[in-house]
C-alpha cells in the first residue's frame, strides 16, 4: 500500500516535468506539420514552451473567483491520473481520475457564465458522453487478457495486448480524436477563433488560467500516447521501439484527421462513437472468449 | 436486546406525542430530543453490536404476534377507507385481497407455526439501524424547519403537521421493526407500515394529483406485499417454518424447493424499490414534501427492499431464474433511468430518476450474489443514503429560497446561497465522481462483474455511468456559474435545515473518506459471516488512494473558489455589443437591448420519457412474466 502511493507521488513529479517537455514538444509538431499540411511554413518547435511562458507572465485577470479554483484543480488531477498510469499503478484509477479532471474543467467553463464558454462546457459534457464508455471497455479488455488493472503487469507479458485487443485499440485510437478535441470531434473547443463558439470552453481563460488549460491539453496528448504505446509493450525490450513508433503513427493519424475533415454535430459524434464502442467492444468480447 | 426494543418501540411513543402536540416549539423540543434519543440508541446498538458480532434472540411472543395482526388489518382498512373515499377500484381490490388473505394467513397457516428467535440481528442490520436513525432522525429535525415554511406557503390549507410528523415517526418504527425481524411474518408488518406511510405522506397535501400519486404508489405496493404474502404462504405449507434465516439455509440447500417464494420475495423487493416497469410511483411520490421524499423515497423505504434482495443473495448464487430475474431488471433500470434523467430539469425528478438508477445497481448487484457483489452493494446503499438525502434536503430548502425546484432557476446561486451550493455540489459529487464514496463502490461493482463475466450487465451499467456523468456534470455546471452580485439570501434558514444539512455533509465526507475502515471493520466481518470468505474487488491500497484523494477534493471545494485580490475582474465577451456584463445583456442589432440566457442541454429526442419508457416498460414486464411463468410451471411439475 505504502509502496503504491509512493509509487503514484513519484510518477505524478515525473510526469508532470516530462509530460511538460514531451507535451510541448509533441504540440510544436504538431503546430508544425499542420502548417505543411495547409501550405503554411508553421511556428518553431520550441514556439508552444514561448506561448505557455508568456501566458504565465500575463496580468490574471477573470470574470469570476472560481475560475482559477477549477482549472488548477483540473490540471492537477490530470497530472496525478498521468502518474497513475506511467508509474504503472491502476488503469481504472487512472481513467476515473482524468473523468475528475475533466469535470472540473468543465465546471471551470461553465463558471464564467458566459454563452460562449457555457456552451462549451455543455458540449465538452457530449464529448465525455461520447468517449467515456470506450475507455472503459479498454480497461476491461485489459484487465480480462492480462489479469490485473496494473499497467506495469504489461511488461511481464510475452505478448503485447495488442494480440489480443486489437478490437479496443481500433475504438480507441477513434475516441482518442474526441478526448484530444481533434476535428471532426473540436465540438467544445477550437484553436482557430471566429468559429461558431469562438473557443467554446477557452473563450473566458485568459493569462495564467488559459496557459493551465493549455498545460492539460499537453498533458492530456501524452497520456493518449501511452495508453496507444500500451498496446504495444511486452517483457522484450525492443517492443519499447515498436510501441514508441506505433504512438508516433496514431497521433500522425489523428493530426492528419484533425486537418481534413470538417466538425460534425454532436449527434453525429455520439452515434459514431457509441457504434464504435459496441462494436469493438463486443467483438473484442468475442474474440476474448473464443480462445 | 432491550436497546432493540427501544429502537422500536421509541419512535412510536414520540409520533403518539407528536400526533397530540399542535405548538410549533413543543413540536421542535419532542422532534429534538427524541430525534437525540433514537440517534443515541442506534449508535449505540451499532457499536456494542459490531464488537459483540451477529446474534440472534431467544424471544417469542404470542402478544407481538396479535399486535402484528391487528396492525397489519387496520393498514388495510385505511388503504380500504381512502379507496372508497376517492373511488379508486384498483386499490380497494388490492387492500381486500390483502385483508383477507393477511388475516387468513395469520389466523389459520401462521397460528401454529412458531420462530423461537423472532429478533436478531447482523453487521448489515446494523448498517441499516445507523441508517435509520442518524439519516432519518436528522431528516426528522430538517422537517421542522421545513414544514413550518411548508405551512406559511400554502397558509390557506388545513394545518397536518402533527399528523405529518406522527407519520414521520412511525415510519421510523415500521423500518426497525423490519431489519431487525428474523419472523418473516413481523418483517411483512414491518413492510407494510413502511408501505402506508409512504402511501399517507404522498397524499398529505390532499391535492389531486397528490392523491393520484398516492394510489399509483399504494396500488403497486401492495401488488408487491401480496407477493411477499404468496412467498410465506408458500414457505409456511412446504417448508412449516416462519423463520427467515432457516428459510435461507433451506434455500441454499434446496433452491428448486424454494424457486416461487424467492421469485415473489425478488418482485416484491422490485416494486418496494421502484425497478422498472414500478419506477413510476417512485417519480409521482416526488409531489409529497420534500423531508419526505428525502427520508422514505431515497433513503430508507426503498431500501428496504434492496435489504431483502441483500439478504437473500446466497440464495440468487445457487438458483439462476431469480437471479437473471434482477440482473436484467436491476441492469435496464439503471441504464434506461439514467438516460431518461438526463431530459429532466425539475430537480426532484433528476434525483428521483438517479434513485431508481442506483437502486438498479443495487438490485443488479444482489442478483450477482457473490461477495464481492455484495461488498458494493452494501456500500452503495450507504453512499447513496447518505448523499442522497443531502441533496434533498438542499434542493428543499432552495426551493423555499428561490421558489422553485427547476435546476434551470440555480442560476447565481452559489452566491445568492453560497454554503447551500457548496453541499449541493458536494452532496452531487459524492453521488457520481471518484474518489468519492459512490464512485468508489461502483468502480468495486465494475471488477465483480467482470469478475463473474456478467458481459450483459457491464454494458449496460458503462452506458448507465456516462448518462449519470452528464446529467450530474450540467447540474454542477449550472452550480458552478457565478457572475455579477446578486443578493445573498441564505440568512432566512432555518437553524434546524442549516443543522441536518451541515450533519449530513460532514457524514458523507467522513463515510467517503473512511472507507478502509468501515470496509474492513463493519463490511468484510458480514461477507465472512454470509459467505464464509471475505473477498473486495478493491485493494487497500486503491480505497486509501481514494480517501486520500477524497480528502484533498474535499478540502477544495469546501475552502476553494474565493480568488485572490490580484486578479482582475473582467467582463465576459459579449461579441462586443455588451450592455451590462453583470447582468448578460447586450445591445442587438436595431439597438434594441436583449438578456442573454443560457439553457443546458437535455436531449429529449434521444432520451426523453417519451421514447425511453416504452422501452423500459415492455422489456422488463416480459422479464418478470417470463420469471413467474417459470416459477409456477416449476410448482406443477412443468419446468
Amino acid at each position: 500500500m505504502f509502496f503504491t502511493i509512493i509509487g503514484i507521488c513519484i510518477g505524478s513529479v515525473l510526469f508532470a516535468l516530462l509530460g511538460y517537455l514531451i507535451g510541448g514538444f509533441v504540440e510544436g509538431c504538431d503546430r508544425r506539420i499542420s502548417a505543411r499540411m495547409q501550405g503554411r511554413v508553421g511556428p518553431k518547435i520550441r514556439q508552444p514552451f514561448w506561448d505557455i511562458s508568456k501566458l504565465f507572465k500575463k496580468e490574471k485577470a477573470s470574470t469570476n473567483p472560481s475560475e482559477n479554483t477549477y482549472i488548477t484543480c483540473a490540471l492537477v488531477l490530470l497530472v496525478i491520473s498521468g502518474g497513475v498510469f506511467f508509474a504503472g499503478s491502476n488503469l481504472l484509477l487512472s481513467i476515473i481520475l482524468s473523468t475528475l479532471s475533466t469535470l472540473f474543467f468543465i465546471m471551470a467553463a461553465y463558471s464564467s457564465r458566459s454563452p460562449f464558454s457555457t456552451a462549451g462546457g455543455a458540449r465538452e459534457i457530449l464529448q465525455v458522453l461520447s468517449y467515456e464508455p470506450m475507455e472503459y471497455f479498454m480497461a476491461i479488455i485489459f484487465y480480462i487478457v492480462i489479469g490485473s488493472f496494473n499497467v506495469i503487469t504489461v511488461s511481464l507479458q510475452p505478448q503485447p495486448l495488442i494480440v489480443y485487443g486489437w478490437p479496443v485499440f481500433i475504438g480507441m485510437l477513434f475516441i482518442q480524436l474526441v478526448k484530444l478535441r481533434k476535428s471532426p470531434f473540436d465540438l467544445s473547443t477550437s484553436h482557430a477563433a471566429h468559429q461558431e463558439l469562438l473557443q467554446g470552453t477557452l473563450t473566458e481563460m485568459s493569462g495564467p488560467a488559459l496557459a493551465k488549460a493549455k498545460l492539460m491539453h499537453w498533458y492530456e496528448t501524452v497520456l493518449m500516447l501511452g495508453w496507444t504505446a500500451m498496446f504495444f509493450l511486452d517483457a522484450r525490450p525492443e517492443s519499447w521501439i515498436v510501441a514508441v513508433v506505433a504512438a508516433i503513427v496514431a497521433w500522425f493519424l489523428d493530426i492528419w484527421i484533425d486537418n481534413n475533415f470538417a466538425r460534425v454535430k454532436w449527434q453525429s459524434m455520439i452515434s459514431w462513437c457509441w457504434g464504435i464502442t459496441l462494436c469493438t467492444s463486443i467483438v473484442n468480447f468475442i474474440f476474448v472468449s473464443l480462445l | 436486546m432491550l436497546a432493540i426494543g427501544v429502537l422500536i418501540l421509541s419512535p412510536l411513543i414520540a409520533g403518539c406525542i407528536l400526533l397530540c402536540c399542535r405548538g410549533d416549539i413543543s413540536r421542535n423540543v419532542i422532534v429534538a430530543l427524541s430525534s437525540v434519543v433514537i440517534a443515541l440508541a442506534s449508535i449505540y446498538v451499532f457499536v456494542s453490536g459490531i464488537t459483540s458480532g451477529p446474534q440472534f434472540f431467544t424471544f417469542e411472543s404470542q402478544i407481538v404476534d396479535v399486535v402484528c395482526t391487528i396492525v397489519g388489518a387496520l393498514l388495510s382498512i385505511i388503504v380500504l377507507a381512502f379507496s372508497i373515499k376517492y373511488k379508486n377500484i384498483w386499490a380497494f381490490l388490492l387492500a381486500c385481497i390483502q385483508l383477507v388473505g393477511s388475516l387468513f394467513f395469520d389466523l389459520t397457516m401462521a397460528s401454529g407455526i412458531s420462530v423461537p428467535q423472532s429478533l436478531y440481528f447482523d453487521n448489515l442490520t446494523l448498517v441499516m439501524v445507523l441508517i435509520i436513525g442518524i439519516v432519518g432522525c436528522s431528516i426528522c429535525v430538517y422537517a421542522c424547519g421545513y414544514m413550518e415554511d411548508f405551512q406559511a406557503i400554502h397558509a390557506n390549507e388545513k394545518d397536518r403537521r402533527p399528523i405529518f410528523f406522527a407519520i414521520m415517526y412511525v415510519f421510523l418504527s415500521g423500518m426497525y421493526l423490519l431489519v431487525f425481524s428474523n419472523n418473516m411474518s413481523w418483517m411483512f408488518t414491518g413492510w407494510e407500515i413502511t408501505t402506508v406511510c409512504s402511501f399517507l405522506l404522498i397524499s398529505y397535501t390532499r391535492t389531486q394529483e397528490a392523491i393520484h400519486n398516492a394510489f399509483r404508489q399504494i396500488i403497486m405496493n401492495m401488488a408487491g406485499g401480496i407477493a411477499f404474502l404468496a412467498a410465506m404462504m408458500y414457505v409456511v405449507v412446504n417448508i412449516h417454518t416462519l423463520n427467515f434465516d432457516a428459510f435461507l439455509h433451506t434455500g441454499v440447500l434446496d433452491p428448486a424447493l424454494v424457486l416461487f417464494p424467492v421469485v415473489c420475495f425478488s418482485f416484491a423487493g422490485i416494486t418496494k424499490a421502484a425497478q422498472m416497469p414500478f419506477h413510476t410511483w417512485l417519480l409521482g411520490a416526488m409531489v409529497a414534501p420534500t423531508p419526505t421524499s428525502a427520508l422514505l423515497h431515497s433513503s430508507t423505504m426503498v431500501k428496504a427492499g434492496v435489504f431483502m434482495l441483500i439478504k437473500m443473495a446466497p440464495l440468487y448464487a445457487v438458483s439462476p431464474v431469480p437471479s437473471l430475474m434482477l440482473i436484467l431488471i436491476g441492469g435496464i433500470t439503471f441504464c434506461l433511468a439514467s438516460f431518461i434523467a438526463i431530459s429532466q430539469s425539475n430537480a426532484k425528478r433528476v434525483l428521483a430518476y438517479s434513485t431508481v438508477a442506483n437502486l438498479g445497481l443495487i438490485v443488479a448487484l444482489a442478483g450477482v450474489g457473490t461477495a464481492e457483489a455484495i461488498w458494493a452493494a452494501i456500500f452503495l446503499i450507504v453512499f447513496h443514503a447518505v448523499a442522497k438525502s443531502l441533496m434533498f434536503l438542499c434542493v428543499g430548502t432552495a426551493e423555499h429560497h428561490i421558489g422553485s425546484r427547476n435546476i434551470e432557476e440555480m442560476d447565481q446561486l452559489f452566491q445568492r446561497m453560497p454554503k447551500l451550493s457548496r453541499a449541493m455540489m458536494i452532496g452531487a459529487m459524492i453521488m457520481f465522481i471518484a474518489p468519492f464514496g459512490m464512485l468508489v463502490a461502483k468502480w468495486a461493482t465494475l471488477v465483480t462483474l467482470i469478475d463473474s463475466q456478467q458481459y450483459a450487465l457491464i454494458f449496460l451499467m458503462l452506458f448507465g455511468s456516462v448518462a449519470t456523468f452528464a446529467f450530474w456534470a450540467k447540474w454542477l455546471g449550472k452550480l458552478a456559474g457565478v457572475s455579477g452580485d446578486p443578493e445573498n439570501i441564505e440568512g432566512t434558514v432555518h437553524k434546524s435545515e442549516r443543522f441536518a444539512i451541515g450533519l449530513m455533509l460532514v457524514i458523507a465526507l467522513v463515510l467517503s473518506a473512511t472507507i478502509p475502515l468501515s470496509s474492513a471493520f463493519v463490511v468484510e466481518p458480514y461477507l465472512v459471516y454470509v459467505f464464509g470468505a471475505s473477498h473486495v474487488a478493491l485493494g487497500p491500497d486503491m480505497l486509501v488512494c481514494a480517501s486520500i484523494l477524497t480528502v484533498a477534493v474535499a478540502i477544495v471545494m469546501l475552502t476553494g473558489m474565493h480568488g485572490n485580490k490580484q486578479t482582475r475582474h473582467i467582463d465576459a465577451y459579449f461579441s462586443g455589443v455588451a450592455k451590462n456584463a453583470d447582468l448578460r445583456t447586450y445591445v442587438g442589432a436595431k439597438g434594441q437591448v436583449y438578456a442573454a440566457t443560457q439553457r443546458n442541454f437535455y436531449l429529449d429526442n434521444w432520451f426523453g420519457e417519451a421514447r425511453i419508457t416504452p422501452i423500459a416498460d415492455i422489456s422488463t414486464i416480459c422479464v418478470i412474466v417470463i420469471c413467474f411463468a417459470i416459477a409456477i410451471g416449476h410448482i406443477f411439475g412443468l419446468v
